[in-house]
């Protein structure tokens, strides 16, 4: 079977600091995979690099078999391949619905004629994208912020807008920059149990967290970075287990 | 929502009507000002669209409306077209140069968009000046004809202003369609957070070129008008008083914001004339106009409004 993601070899330097040296991995459709590691150790380069936010040295990275390396980032996005950032992201002095529709804009059937005059194809398209925003923004429990500017947000909130977004147009695969960091744990035990949702109705995430209970609850496989590397990847309780990790973020060397 | 657009049409009922009413009760003194005020209003909310929604500080629309005088009028008086098709060529040819030098312009990095437009309106102000051959140089081309609709001469000042005060609604309504569509707020998207809209699958370039380019050919038009009221096109079109007038009315608008640069077009056009400041000294005090409001008011008044709905609709929440 084609991996929906492959990656191979994957390298990325920033003036002589070797961000990323030679990572692969591979995910399959409607998995969880978790990325762990200590800070700097590559995983946001990663990200950026499979997503065309960051070009890559050396590498290949593949979805279902086709290169997305010359593509930008727009064209990787609109393949399917959505993800949110670390720092986060969000259009400020957009409404919560008007947010989720730009993130939908470009995954339906309308063109530009039908944006000008308000065809009833638009109209079909948007009243769609409005339903779907209305789910995923009572889903995250920002039913309230509906038609209020998301700079009025805050931090935490902002990260669920982010996600949400992502999530908009049903994409193939989504990654997701440390999602809950700054979200409150009520709101963190919610968000696994949505993904948790999602996946059973197809959906597939990459995810980079520091949150430990997140990852451990939540993931199928987990990969662990250090200093640019995969140093392991397996189930859960295997990397728990495994005393290179705990080695990793205590910063010894053996 | 719905009442909102409901006075957003009551108002624009209302002024359109007052404005056709206009003419029967003022003289035509207060009748060419107010040419120059649509004409400058079309100008300024063309350039909040490439400015206010788009992001791109563009000193072009200079050229833009200066071309479209020269354009204009060297159909008219060189070529023998009309003047209809004179505007409807300003119009093609800015939104073709629009895209020529916007392209290059926006591979490169995004403050040398500010550069590069302009060096094309100084470029283009040399090219009116010294291109003798073309533009006649410093004299211009004096005397233009009053334009003919269906076989009768718009030659007062009231015809002018009615093809002005249509030309104004046409104008605003073809932006106002853009900024309200999927277009706009892909606009003001890809203004307010570019990779998050990378990330969202958005292609920025043609966004941005579209939103110049119409930019582009609306200016182009609105000069083109300019000239044939005036009845002379002379290198003081390219006048950087007139780029400086727009960028104040779309900065204390509220860049990106419609109805708040619209207004402060119409305001702003009209007072200092209406005042009787000097040339001179309007731009001396259009100049601190410009200081104090970007000093007090960076978002404009529009801008200003918003902020404080949104600490209004903070409180309201906060309580529930
Ligand atoms: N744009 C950049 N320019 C220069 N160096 C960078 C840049 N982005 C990342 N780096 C460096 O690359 C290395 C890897 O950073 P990266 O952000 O990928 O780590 P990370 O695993 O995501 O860390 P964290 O857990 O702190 O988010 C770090 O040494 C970082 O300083
Ligand atoms: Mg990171």
């Amino acid at each position: 079977m084609i991996p929906l993601l492959s990656v191979t070899g994957l390298a990325k330097s920033y003036q002589g600091v070797r961000a990323v040296d030679g990572v692969s991995f591979e995910m399959h459709a409607n998995e969880i995979v978790g990325i762990i590691g200590p800070n700097g150790s590559g995983k946001s380069t990663t990200v950026d690099c499979i997503t065309g936010f960051q070009t890559a040295d050396a590498g290949d990275v593949r979805m279902e078999g086709a290169p997305l390396q010359a593509l930008a980032a727009w064209q990787i996005a609109r393949a399917g391949l959505m993800r949110t950032f670390q720092t986060v992201r969000v259009y400020e002095q957009l409404t919560l619905e008007e947010n989720l529709l730009a993130a939908m804009a470009q995954f339906d059937a309308t063109n530009w004629l039908d944006a000008l005059f308000r065809t009833p194809r638009l109209r079909a398209a948007d009243s769609s994208a409005r339903a779907r925003a209305r789910t995923l923004i009572n889903m995250a429990g920002l039913t309230r912020y509906h038609d209020a500017p998301v700079g009025i947000l805050s931090y935490g909130q902002k990260k669920l807008v982010a996600l949400i977004s992502a999530l908009m147009p049903k994409p193939r695969l989504v990654i997701l920059d440390e999602p809950v960091a700054g979200v409150n744990p009520t709101r963190i035990r919610e968000i696994e149990a949505a993904l948790r949702l999602l996946r059973d109705e197809g959906e597939t995430f990459l995810i980079i967290e520091h949150n430990m209970d997140f990852i451990m609850n939540l993931c199928d496989r987990v990969i662990v970075f250090d200093q640019g590397r995969k140093l392991t990847e397996g189930t859960p309780a295997a990397v728990h287990a495994d005393a290179r990790v705990l080695e990793a973020y205590l910063g010894v060397r053996p | 929502m719905g009442r909102s657009k409901q006075l957003e049409a009551a108002g624009v009922v209302i002024a359109v009507a007052l404005l056709i009413f206009l003419p029967r009760v003022s003289s035509d003194y207060v009748v060419g000002i107010a040419i120059t005020a649509f004409t400058f209003t079309v100008a300024a909310a063309a350039l909040n669209l490439v400015y206010g929604y788009g992001g791109l500080l563009s000193f072009a629309q200079l050229a833009f409306w200066g071309i479209g005088g020269y354009c204009t009028a060297l159909w008219v008086m060189d070529a023998g077209g009309s003047f209809w098709t004179g505007l409807a060529l300003a119009a093609g040819l800015n939104a073709v140069l629009a895209i020529a030098v916007g392209w290059p312009a926006l591979r490169l990095h995004r403050d040398s968009f500010v550069i590069v437009t302009l060096a094309f309106s100084l470029l283009t102000f040399l090219v009116a000046r010294d291109w003798v051959g073309l533009t006649r140089g410093p004299l211009g081309l004096p005397g233009l004809p009053a334009p003919t609709l269906f076989g009768t001469k718009l030659a007062s000042t009231q015809s002018i202003y009615y093809l002005s005060l249509a030309f104004l609604v046409a104008s605003l309504g073809v932006l106002y369609a853009i900024v309200t569509s999927r277009i706009g707020r892909t606009l003001l998207a890809l203004k307010q957070n570019q990779p998050l809209g990378l990330a969202h699958g958005v292609s920025p370039t043609p966004y941005k070129l579209f939103a110049f380019a119409v930019s582009a050919a609306l200016t182009g038009m609105a000069g083109g008008i300019q000239v044939f009221y005036l009845k002379i096109v002379d290198p003081s079109i390219l006048d950087f008083y007139y780029i400086q007038a727009w960028l104040i009315m779309v900065i204390i608008g509220g860049a990106g914001t419609f109805w708040g640069v619209v207004i402060a077009g119409l305001v702003m056009a009209a007072l200092p004339e209406v005042l009787r400041f000097s040339n001179e000294l309007r731009m001396v005090i259009y100049g601190a106009i410009l200081v104090v409001a970007v000093l007090a008011l960076p978002q404009g008044i529009a801008g200003w409004l918003r902020e404080r709905r949104i600490a209004r609709l903070r409180a309201t929440i906060e309580r529930a």
